[in-house]
């Protein structure tokens, strides 16, 4: 474990000794570029209740878009009609870039945690819709015939065989969208918001405090990263049959 | 007991346990099977042989009831025949070990209960059966090919079936394997462990058609018609170079090659 990421955290701090050394040796501004020391100072309590208040409307727009995409997809494969009629709406929604559509979610849920979580369901629900549906349709028609032969109901080939063999597809998109969520959660926040880190991010710019707008950017990055990294650990313990002959 | 099951074997009941006649199946405006007749009786080993694509496991699928036919009539003999189908792909769930395979017939029966102690010995008696007895917690993707196989035998022996269909079961496999494997499932058929009596299977191959089965029915190409019923009579265990085995192999490829 740890010797499969010693090259890569030996060439981070490479990069971040080289960074330190060209803004000592130019004298660059702060404003400008801080050192990697300027920013680690700017880690403090604001820092870390943004990234957490961030993190937690991510989390809890990924989850229910998560649920929700997941309900949809069940419904879209079981009940064609749905699919067809509801179909372009999704990609339309999916299609309205996420900023467009921000500040009139402020507008109707002012600038709380709701406009947040929303923003991030809108940004998260489409991949997982779109992943669930083709998995739960990936099955083999030869699968479904065996299912047939054994006299199975539309139930229990939903059961049995359509969602477990659409996890692999389920998690694909839960790792895309566990990171959108973040930028979902930060876009709610630079429209209004009075906390997280999409508004210290605003605050910052605004001042010129560049370190704290590093700080904050980086904070935002690992928060994206830690969600993927979640998901994908869960993956491997759910959907552990995956890379074997499994087509 | 065993010798009850092989009197009811030997002796030929005179209602079909299936009958076809004059069944035509039609996708949109292709004909896969056209005006085809065939009855299997109880107790028989028949093979439909024919080139591949040329609609016999179109026709397997139909006896199985998976399609409907578009014409003529197909009937099984007894409403309560229990029938048990084998695919050429294994078609394993890889989330589930090879007990939990097997067992997927009984929980589709069983609907929302639980498998019960009694099934689970059963599922493990058929994998003692098919050499899995080993391998009950393994998944599909630490078997092989072979093995995989098994697998999907004992699922289709966990319906308790009547009568099994096969579309080329053991085609995907290598020739040393797929042997054994025809040897075994001939075993399972004589053997009086399960109820299963009667196997239609559905190969390409002549010399597994001529060693292991009682009747050769020789199908054309699309539209699916019979050409020729062939009775093979030699006794069991067959090798592929008996005379007797050759003889009927020689005349099956000319039936085959279209000269009778």
């Amino acid at each position: 474990m740890m010797l499969r990421f010693r090259t890569p955290i030996l060439f981070g701090l490479l990069t971040l000794a080289v960074w330190q050394g060209l803004v000592m040796a130019t004298g660059i501004p702060e404003y400008l570029l801080p050192s990697p020391i300027a920013v680690l100072a700017d880690v403090d309590r604001t820092l870390a209740l943004s990234l957490g208040v961030t993190f937690l409307e991510a989390t809890i727009g990924f989850a229910i878009a998560s649920v929700l995409a997941f309900v949809c997809a069940i419904l879209f494969v079981r009940f064609h009609t749905l699919e067809e009629g509801l179909f372009p709406i999704a990609i339309a929604i999916k299609t309205t870039p996420i900023v467009a559509i921000a500040p009139l979610l402020v507008i109707w849920l002012g600038t709380g945690w709701w406009s947040k979580i929303v923003a991030a369901i809108l940004i998260c629900f489409f991949p997982v819709l779109v992943n669930t549906v083709k998995g739960l349709k990936a099955a083999d028609a030869e699968y479904r015939e065996l299912f047939q032969t054994l006299g199975a109901s539309n139930a229990q080939e939903f059961r049995k065989l359509r969602i477990p063999y659409c996890l692999p597809y389920l998690f694909s998109a839960l790792k895309i969208s566990s990171s959108l969520a973040i930028v979902g959660a930060i876009v709610g926040e630079f429209v209004g918001a009075t906390q997280g880190l999409g508004y210290l991010i605003m605050v910052s710019s605004a001042h010129l405090e560049t370190a704290t707008l590093f700080a904050a950017i980086v904070a935002a990055a690992l928060a994206g990263i830690t969600m993927f990294y979640i998901i994908g650990a869960i993956e491997h313990r759910v959907v552990f049959w995956q890379g074997g002959e499994f087509e | 007991m065993s010798v009850v099951a092989l009197a009811a074997r030997s002796d030929v009941h005179p209602e079909p346990l299936v009958a076809i006649e004059d069944l035509e199946i039609r996708f949109d405006k292709v004909v896969a099977i056209e005006k085809l007749n065939l009855t299997v009786q109880r107790g028989e080993f028949v093979t439909l042989l024919g080139p591949s694509g040329c609609g016999k496991s179109t026709l397997l699928k139909a006896i199985a009831g998976l399609i409907p036919p578009t014409g003529g009539r197909l009937a099984l003999g007894d409403a309560n025949l229990r029938i048990g189908f084998m695919f050429q792909k294994p078609l394993l769930l890889p989330w589930r070990t090879t007990l939990d395979n097997i067992l997927l017939p009984v929980e589709i029966k069983l609907g929302g209960s639980v498998v019960d102690q009694t099934d689970h010995i059963r599922a493990r008696n058929i994998l003692d059966m098919v050499g899995l007895g080993g391998f009950t917690e393994a998944y599909p993707h630490q078997l092989s090919g072979g093995m995989q196989q098994r697998t999907a035998l004992a699922r289709a022996l966990m319906s308790d079936p009547d009568i099994l269909l096969l579309d080329e079961p053991f085609g995907a496999l290598d020739e040393l394997t797929r042997e054994t494997l025809n040897e075994e499932l001939i075993s399972i058929w004589q053997s009086s462990l399960t109820r299963l009596h009667t196997i239609i299977m559905v190969t390409h191959s002549i010399v597994e058609a001529v060693t292991m089965s009682d009747r050769v029915i020789v199908l054309t190409d699309r539209p699916a018609r019979l050409v020729e019923d062939v009775r093979v009579r030699s006794p069991r265990p067959r090798l592929p170079e008996d005379a007797e085995t050759l003889s009927v192999m020689k005349l099956v490829r000319r039936i085959l090659r279209g000269g009778r």
